[in-house]
């Protein structure tokens, strides 16, 4: 699309236009390490976003799987993707994670934020609404790991019924996605969420510094997301830190937050971070030097934790489509320092990886409900004290013993916006969103919005 | 370290240099972890036995631990 000598196309895919939100064929071309989605609207003109910079190989980044299809669809396909989900029976992925909104109210002003959450928020599901999203989520995909999301979801002092009732339906993991102010405030909350069945909290937490919180969320909030990791680790609740990544505020926070999450293990069970991207209206096109991809996180990690942790251990997921993410586990050694055991060039350059078939995309989601749900939980009994091989034990011993307790996840997911989005990716997505009427569609389809602020699904004020 | 469990007398022998097995500390490594313990092992060519007890018991559990999603 592009006549720039130094551009190759790699491949081709699908995405809307960002102003109008039609579909558009988009190629995805390479110019050196750095590759971009081009895409040319007959009405609004070309477009193209870089979708990823960096020493690892694009194309050495895949995880090809076989689509696999809802068990229950609720629309059918009409105009094609993106313009049917609720799954639609040509939806390639079942549900991982579902995330349920449970408010649209929230008790932060956040300049990021997927929700449009605060003002003029529409009045709460009730629990007979909620106990029908349960409802709509087994019938199309099974058993799934569950996301309270909002909103600020402890903004209702009904929470525990919530998680209870959850758990009274099946679902097994239910976590709860949120900014720790309420965690923090008060230590009995966290083991009255734990009680009704919570297992995992997803903490937003996007530095160490007072100032990346202030400049993201308008408050001093270090001291807070402290708080509420240790009431949390009081409670056996597990935590996730989650990061939203901007470039030129937080990008070297990248090591210190492993850093840190690492010291607070067994409560904190990992480290997920989201490049942020752009929902919401956007008159003019998001500068390239405003995104951060899925590589460059990695190349920070290398760069700041000196080495320790390095690329090459993170592998493309079994459920998502490869491009979405990454994620690898590790172990949390006595002194805080983080030693890898997965390595994804073992796994997929063996015999074994390269004799496969691909596999069904339904039997990486298994995998992946299953991993999340026990890495993300926090460990059933912690023999946290013990320090390194003792006397009778020897090293299988010792890493049995600290691995029940002491596994770290460092993983990232990229969201996709009107001008990134690949339909190719939104296709084998497997975060969905429950929407009002108990539709189930894909996160970023759910969020998608066009530059001039029109949300393709979302309604205004939730 | 201790490694009390997995060395013990064998009737096994070496089938390449028929020498009896002995005490020996070796690496298993597994999916780019390492881990240094005590087996039983050829002296001449290093050939180790892995006992069923290890293989099914500790082994497996890490095995388990290592699993990916």
């Amino acid at each position: 699309m592009n006549n720039d000598p130094r551009r190759d196309i790699i491949s081709a895919t699908e995405s809307v236009c960002p102003t109008c939100l039609q579909r558009l064929s988009a190629v995805r071309e390479k110019d050196g390490e750095d590759v971009y989605l081009v895409k040319k609207c007959p009405d609004h003109g070309e477009f193209d976003t870089i979708i990823w910079r960096g020493p690892l190989r694009f194309t050495s980044w895949n995880r090809p799987k076989m689509p696999s299809r809802p068990l229950q669809t609720f629309t059918k396909t009409k105009k094609g993707c993106p313009f049917d989900c609720g799954l639609c029976p040509e939806h390639g992925q079942h549900t991982c994670t579902a995330l349920i909104e449970i408010t649209a109210r929230c008790n932060l002003r956040c300049k990021v934020c997927f929700a449009d959450a605060g003002d003029h928020a529409a009045a709460d599901p009730s629990l007979e609404k909620i106990a029908f999203y349960y409802d709509r989520l087994l019938a199309a995909s099974g058993p799934c790991n569950i996301q309270l999301s909002g909103g600020e979801p402890t903004v209702r002092d009904d929470l525990a019924d919530i998680i209870r009732l959850g758990r009274d339906k099946g679902f097994s993991f239910i976590q709860l996605n949120s900014n720790g102010i309420r965690l923090a405030e008060d230590k009995g909350y966290a083991k009255s969420l734990k009680a009704a069945g919570l297992s995992s909290v997803f903490l937003q937490f996007d530095g160490i510094n007072d100032d990346v919180h202030l400049s993201l969320r308008g408050r001093a909030l270090a001291a807070i997301k402290e708080r509420a990791i240790v009431n949390c680790g009081f409670a056996g609740l597990g935590v996730v830190l989650v990061p939203t990544i901007v470039p030129g505020v937080n990008t070297g926070e990248i090591g210190s937050i492993i850093n840190y999450a690492a010291r607070f293990s067994p409560t904190v069970r990992g480290v997920h971070f989201q490049p942020v991207c752009y929902f919401g209206r956007y008159p003019q096109q998001p500068h390239d030097s405003t995104r951060i991809t899925l590589p460059e996180i990695l190349m920070h990690l290398e760069e700041q934790t000196g080495g320790e942790i390095t690329a090459n251990l993170f592998s493309p997921p079994s459920c998502e489509h490869a491009l979405c993410s990454f994620h690898a586990n590790f172990l949390v050694q006595d002194n805080y320092t983080l030693k890898g055991i997965t390595s994804w060039q073992q796994i997929c350059c063996s015999a074994a990886g390269q004799n496969r078939e691909i596999p069904s995309a339904i039997e990486g989601r298994e995998k992946s409900v299953s991993f999340t749900a026990r890495q993300w939980s926090t460990p059933s009994q912690c023999d946290c004290a013990t320090s390194r091989v003792q006397e009778n034990e020897d090293e299988l011993d010792y890493f049995l013993r600290r691995a029940k307790t002491h596994t770290f996840s460092i993983s990232g997911m990229a969201f996709q916006d009107a001008w990134n989005l690949d339909l190719e990716r939104l296709h084998g997505c497997c975060i969905h969103v429950v929407s009002p009427e108990g539709k189930i569609i894909p996160f970023c389809a759910y969020n998608l919005t066009s530059s001039r602020g029109r949300g393709l699904y979302r309604t205004s004020g939730g | 370290m201790s490694n009390f469990s997995f060395i013990s007398d064998t009737e096994w022998r070496c089938g390449c240099c028929n020498k009896e097995l002995q005490p020996s500390k070796v690496n298993v490594e597994y999916m780019g972890s390492v881990f240094n313990v005590e087996l039983m092992a050829c002296p001449a060519c290093g050939f180790v036995l892995v006992p069923e007890k290890l293989a099914l018991g500790k082994m497996l559990e890490v095995e388990q631990l290592l699993e990916d999603k």
